[in-house]
């Protein structure tokens, strides 16, 4: 056997994936932290809440199946709930469930293995549905607030000062600066890095993504971010992730009071204010409004549509089929996000001009925004004129499918890097060694006839070591 | 998706050494080539350059 040295294959084979903008749901993000800390979360019925919620189906239904049952369900009686034909399901979902710690598995006397609700997530589970147990809501026995304020007021509160951190990153210098503890988190988040020869923060290709996704996921992401860093600020993040989960299950135009928390948790409130996410009118006040931004932060799927149609401003952007772009905004924001990826013509008062064209499209596919995170953007805040049209759909089909052209245009060369292992001198060796790849997921290419494999190049050490183990055994 | 026409025109470059040199290692089938992995970059700005000869304007930049 000989290998070849590196080699790289063209077509059909998966991407190399530049270091792109992940962005995390409920799920993805619970299952990478420890037991312990589930454990901990799980005392409070609003995560539990949050956590059914956010299931698939499949697994709300086991879950509401063995709710009462005091003990373990055996295996296989679970998996015959449903039809054989839906058992890749059932294998997804019983990961799921495992990997959030929400069910685990339990000997049944007789040898067979069960599963049982985690104690702590059934006992509070129960309690989120059925009530009783404290309660749960933030406390709201206040006076009524002398200076009430109304939920448009909030709204208005909310986008202005969210807006300002999309500001900040976009350096337009249309708004105040954004406390030094945000820059931290944005500079954390690698939404932004220090400029290398003055040091003054700049957007980066995960950033300008970061500004093309609805405000829902931006503030997800965002949060997400912030609660890496909670621990280095001396916060207790099993305390702030249960703050902010009662938060998303709070009352839009009601005020809460801050008495009975702790200073950790008005620190969190504190940023939490600064990303509008919470109003409050003084720092001191004892009470606070949660705003829209706040809510439902966690539910990932069918979001409620009126909750946030509500909030979004209105579209201003229309798109026509000569590729003509005109946008009817005055601020600076909109205007740099239009200009990341079409070419600005004219700008008026309260309309610019834009065309979109190959270059400024394949700059912006440079820039890491795919043609999807593009189209999606001109859909989202697409003018209400372009939604009258009678065609249903908000832009021109010619140019969305040309945005799609540019883009695949660019990916018609496809390389892996890897080793290629030829000469083999038995088709049982060849065999072997390419289940071997295939089993660890490291086989990118193979022809029988002629006894080639290709290998990824970083699983090539552990195939080599492999084929030495497996020669001497021969 | 097949491209063939892509893997077409590598072995162009690489029969008449546009690049430079071969470097095509060895033909896999008609969707892959084995090529060396330091002309990658090269042959990334040659395949941008195709692509910017058979590309044309859609859009008026007029008035």
């Amino acid at each position: 056997m000989a290998d070849n040295g590196l080699g790289s294959s063209s077509q059909d084979s998966t991407l190399i994936k530049q270091n792109n903008l992940e962005c995390k749901n409920l799920y993805d993000y619970l299952k990478t932290r420890q037991p312990n800390i589930l454990e901990k979360l799980y005392n409070h019925p609003t995560i539990c809440l949050a956590v059914y919620r956010e299931l698939p189906e499949l697994a709300r239904h086991y879950v509401i199946r063995i709710l009462f049952v005091e003990q373990p369900v055996p295996q296989a009686v679970v998996a015959s709930w449903g039809s054989q034909a839906f058992s890749k399901e059932h294998i997804f979902v019983s990961k799921v469930l495992s990997e959030l710690s929400v069910w685990q598995e339990a000997a049944i006397p007789g040898g067979l293995l069960g599963w049982i609700l985690s104690p702590t997530f059934k006992r509070n589970l129960k309690v989120a549905l059925l009530g009783g147990g404290k309660a749960w809501s933030m406390s709201s026995a206040l006076e009524a607030d002398s200076k009430a304020r109304d939920v448009t007021f909030l709204d208005a509160y909310s986008l202005e000062r969210w807006e300002c951190v999309l500001h900040y990153m976009v350096g337009s210098q249309q708004q105040e600066g954004i406390s030094a503890d945000a820059v931290r988190i944005l500079l954390h988040a690698g939404l932004m890095k220090r400029d290398e020869e003055d040091g003054s923060p700049v957007i980066t290709r995960q950033g300008f993504q970061f500004l093309l996704l609805d405000r829902q996921a931006q503030v997800w992401h965002f949060l997400l971010q912030y609660l890496d860093t909670v621990e280095e600020r001396g916060l207790d993040l099993v305390e702030c992730l249960t703050f902010l989960f009662q938060l998303s299950f709070s009352t839009l135009g009601k005020d809460y009071s801050t008495e009975g928390m702790s200073p950790g948790l008005l620190v969190f409130l504190q940023h939490l204010r600064e990303f509008g996410l919470v109003y409050q009118r003084k720092r001191k006040a004892g009470r606070f409004y949660p705003t829209r931004l706040a809510l439902n932060i966690t539910s990932s799927q069918n979001k409620n549509a009126s909750d946030i149609e509500e909030d979004a401003p209105k579209g201003y952007i229309v798109v026509e089929t000569n590729y003509r772009v005109y946008a009817y905004t005055d601020s600076n924001l909109q205007v740099a996000l239009i200009g990341l990826f079409t070419e600005l013509m004219y700008r008026f008062p309260n309309l610019v001009v834009g065309v979109i064209t190959r270059d400024s499209v394949r700059q912006a596919l440079r820039g890491g925004i795919t043609a999807d995170q593009i189209i999606g953007y001109l859909k989202q805040h697409a003018h209400t004129q372009m939604l009258q049209v009678e065609t249903k759909q908000p832009l021109p089909p010619t140019v969305v499918d040309q945005i799609k052209l540019w883009e695949l245009e660019r990916n018609r060369l496809t390389y892996n890097e890897g080793v290629l292992y030829s000469q083999f001198l038995s088709q049982a060796d060849f065999n072997v060694l390419k289940e071997y790849a295939q089993s660890n997921g490291s086989l990118i290419w193979c022809n029988k006839e002629k006894r080639t494999l290709v290998i990824n190049k970083s699983a090539h050490d552990d195939v080599k070591k492999f084929w030495k183990r497996y020669s001497k055994g021969n | 998706m097949n491209d063939q026409a892509m893997k077409q025109f590598l072995l162009h470059l690489d029969e008449t050494l546009k690049l430079g040199r071969k470097f095509i290692i060895q033909d896999l089938d008609e969707n892959h080539l084995f090529i060396s992995a330091d002309i990658l970059d090269i042959l990334q700005a040659k395949i941008d350059d195709l692509m910017d000869q058979i590309s044309f304007p859609l859009a008026e930049k007029g008035p």
